[in-house]
């Protein structure tokens, strides 16, 4: 079926985007962080050209009605015609894709989600925990030439801290690697000392992905800060593409919001914590 | 050659493949999956006459071969599903269908005559089931006498065919049928998601802030299947089928039971694609079988 962009709604807000249901050909797979963690290579030129940081797809596991709904998974990099996709092995569907074997065909609709601004010439601050790390590698990979980028990338364990070859061979400036029971990089959380560094690297600009704990605590902490300052949530969705409603968050202005189709980035200081 | 038209004795439909409400947005979303005038007709996302916000998170959990959703009919209220309809039906010619939705009969009622107003409405649907809006997952299609009532009140203000959607939650299926087919209503359809229960074990809790969800998806297809077959043996009007249908094997089979036509829900959020796909099934099926329309099996269980 011929992809074509279009008008739509999304929550009263109209966005001119692209996105397809197509099934891509898997060309590599591999287990970076070990046995919990899965690195998806897919070929498909549409949709890598048209991805943006911050987007996500929604990712058919296994062949039959059982797991029936696809999988939403962040984009952790582009080229001309592949994207890759990297996840933590969670339950049933995550399994399933990380059973595929290259040549397989994985069935892949996307790009989904508003993704991150664009940004010239800031001093943007990423801070990510665990597998949040995955749409902030996509942003340094597409505009680390454009700004100074730092990073904080904060894990529990060596484990769940990885990439880290791709992420030292990223253009940025600084990189702050931590988990917190100290097994690999400094000991401490993501969110340690982040308010010093905005102060002492001058941050204009803030993006972060993590487990809701982190974010919570980076809502307070950052709110005081004059930085600008945005976040990718992370949701259960049935199917990414605005219809169904069942990945809302609740936001400050007692309104819920489609995770999927109103974000996944939003303004760090709209969402409401759960208490 | 095969021939896919219904006639639904109010409305001929150029096929019978129509997506279910609730798991088609507002139509336009689908668009870059494919020309919506390729449907039977569609039905657009339940509407009361205010804004709702829906239930809070969480709204869906998987289950075998299913999904239990209390999403509570979230939507932007009747105003805007104007301006919606009026936007849909210029991008296109497939038949549009409002599904109505009220916390008291007086609403549907006065939204039934609101949408009759719309020349670009071709059908209503009203929906008495939903079991995600009262704690309980109680509904109007639970109960016979309230149905009747409902239907007949509607029917006195609405200008336009009416489609009562039924719940699965009932004993006996043929009871409220046929109390909406004496009211009044000009099609039935069902069925709307069973009542289910995901409990969260550590918290010891449902999982849902409303208690009970409603299960869909091919888990439920031989129970809506059934329920079906015994509705369309109850009343003379047609009745619209559906629940899990996953292909155009599976929209055969609610033709044969007795439908008139069929509604495709839970596929459309897994496959945008989905509908194009079942009416070209449907097609190949009935080419296999040596059936040239659906009249020729309709009904014909034996």
């Amino acid at each position: 079926m011929a992809p074509t962009p279009i008008l739509y709604s999304g929550g009263g807000k109209w966005h001119n985007r692209f996105m397809q249901d197509e099934w891509c050909p898997l060309d590599e797979i591999s287990h970076p962080g070990g046995a919990g963690y899965c690195l998806l290579k897919l070929k498909s030129p549409a949709l890598a050209r048209q991805s943006k940081p911050g987007q996500f797809v929604m990712v058919q596991a296994g062949s039959g009605y059982d797991p029936l709904l696809r999988r939403p998974l962040g984009i952790l990099k582009c080229d001309d015609s592949h994207f890759w996709l990297y996840f933590q092995i969670l339950g049933r569907g995550t399994s399933e894709l990380a059973s595929l074997k290259p040549g397989d065909r994985v069935r892949v609709l996307g790009p989904l989600g508003n993704g991150f601004s664009e940004y010239h010439r800031q001093r943007i601050l990423l801070i990510a925990g665990g597998r949040g790390i995955v749409p902030l590698f996509f942003f340094a990979q597409r505009f680390a030439a454009d700004n100074e980028l730092f990073l904080i990338y904060g894990a529990r364990r060596r484990q769940d801290l990885n990439l880290l070859e791709e992420i030292a061979a990223l253009p940025i400036q600084e990189r702050i690697l931590r988990s917190e029971d100290g097994s690999s990089g400094e000991k401490g959380m993501a969110t340690d000392g982040v308010t010093d560094l905005i102060d002492s690297r001058k941050i204009t600009v803030t993006l972060s992905c993590g487990p809701e704990a982190m974010l919570k605590w980076l809502a307070e902490g950052l709110s005081v800060q004059p930085t600008e300052n945005w976040v990718s949530l992370e949701a259960m969705m049935g199917c990414g593409f605005g219809i169904c409603h069942s990945c809302v968050a609740e936001f400050i202005d007692g309104r819920y919001r489609k995770v999927c189709q109103d974000g996944p980035v939003f303004r760090l200081a709209e969402v409401r914590w759960s208490t | 050659m095969v021939d896919l038209s219904v006639d639904l004795g109010f409305i001929r439909l150029k096929n019978p493949v129509i997506p279910a409400s609730g798991t088609f947005g507002n139509g336009e979303e689908f668009r870059p999956f494919f020309d919506l005038d390729i449907l039977g007709a569609l039905v657009l996302k339940g509407i009361f006459r205010n804004q709702r916000p829906g239930n809070p998170p969480p709204r869906i959990r998987e289950t075998a071969a299913g999904l239990l959703n209390s999403i509570g009919l979230a939507g932007p209220g009747a105003a805007e599903m104007q301006s919606i309809i009026r936007r849909l039906a210029a991008m296109t010619r497939a038949p549009l269908i409002v599904n109505i939705c009220g916390d008291d009969d007086e609403e549907f009622a006065e939204l039934a005559e609101l949408f009759s107003g719309m020349n670009e409405v071709a059908l209503l649907e009203l929906n008495i089931s939903c079991p995600n809006v009262r704690s309980g997952g109680r509904c109007p299609a639970q109960d016979a006498v309230h149905t009747a009532r409902l239907v007949r009140m509607v029917k006195r203000r609405a200008r336009k065919p009416l489609i009562v959607k039924l719940s699965p939650n009932v004993p006996d299926i043929g009871t409220i049928a046929r109390a909406a087919e004496e009211a009044g209503a000009d099609a039935l359809s069902l069925v709307n998601t069973f009542l289910g229960l995901a409990v969260d074990l550590p918290a010891r809790r449902s999982v849902f802030a409303n208690f009970f969800a409603g299960l869909s998806g091919p888990a439920i297809k031989p129970l809506a299947l059934k329920l079906v077959w015994e509705a369309c043996r109850s009343v003379r009007i047609p009745v619209i089928g559906g629940g899990g249908i996953m292909n155009g094997r599976d929209a055969l089979e609610y033709i044969l039971v007795g439908s008139a036509a069929i509604q495709i829900g839970t596929v459309n959020l897994i496959e945008p694609g989905a509908a194009v796909r079942i009416i070209a099934e449907i097609e190949q099926e009935m080419e296999m079988l040596g059936i040239h329309q659906l009249d020729e099996i309709r009904g014909r269980l034996t």
